[in-house]
């Protein structure tokens, strides 16, 4: 798998915290939309 | 992620939603948005937080750094097909922009919409080129460097 600008992102499905809720979401869920994906470190640290 | 927090609203005027990534537990999540993020936003963290044990979501994106055992800073902005439309990979010691992440969304998708091209530190309201423009030797008479900044 190669990421890429104008190559399909990868598709993942992960558990999610969401506004405290926990859910599984997949990239998926949200075609037809735009996303904006930040992975960072480390939760309690500069991100 | 509290500059993306505090940011979120903008995100969403623009029918944009923010998925963040960490190698932490979801219980790591729930502790830092309730013991931090919500010191420092009104509201904590609106936006889905991923967990990603392992860094295997990481590891597709190839932001995992697997001596260290964490996902390196990185922003994947995808178009509404499913498309790649932008990346940002940053080291560890250096925080973001999230202004300039807003920028280039704008910008992606005021190309979707119109056709037009932004040039170099496009902002709404400042000039924009034609496709044609874009690679005529002749952006000069259209484009002043002072656009940029």
């Amino acid at each position: 798998m190669s990421v890429k600008v104008g190559k399909k992102a990868p598709e993942f499905t992960a558990d999610a915290l969401d506004r405290g809720e926990v859910r599984k979401l997949s990239l998926a869920d949200y075609r037809g939309r735009w996303v904006m994906l930040f992975f960072y470190p480390a939760d309690f640290s500069m991100v | 992620m509290a500059a993306v927090a505090v940011k979120y609203p903008a995100f969403k005027e623009l029918g944009t939603e923010v998925l963040t990534l960490s190698v932490d537990s979801i219980d790591s999540h729930k502790g830092w948005r309730e013991k931090e993020l919500s010191q420092m936003v009104r509201g904590g963290a609106l936006f889905p937080m991923l967990s990603d044990p392992e860094g295997r979501i990481g590891a597709l994106y190839g932001v995992y750094d697997s001596e260290r055992g964490v996902d390196q800073r990185g922003r994947f902005l995808i178009d509404p097909m499913g498309v790649i439309q932008s990346i940002e990979i940053v080291s560890d010691p250096v925080g973001r922009d999230i202004a300039e992440a807003l920028r280039q969304l704008r910008a992606l998708q005021h190309h979707q919409a119109t056709g037009d091209y932004m040039p170099c530190g496009w902002e709404p309201g400042k000039p924009t080129l034609t496709k044609d423009q874009s690679r005529s030797g002749e952006i000069w008479k259209e484009w002043k460097t002072r656009h940029a900044f």
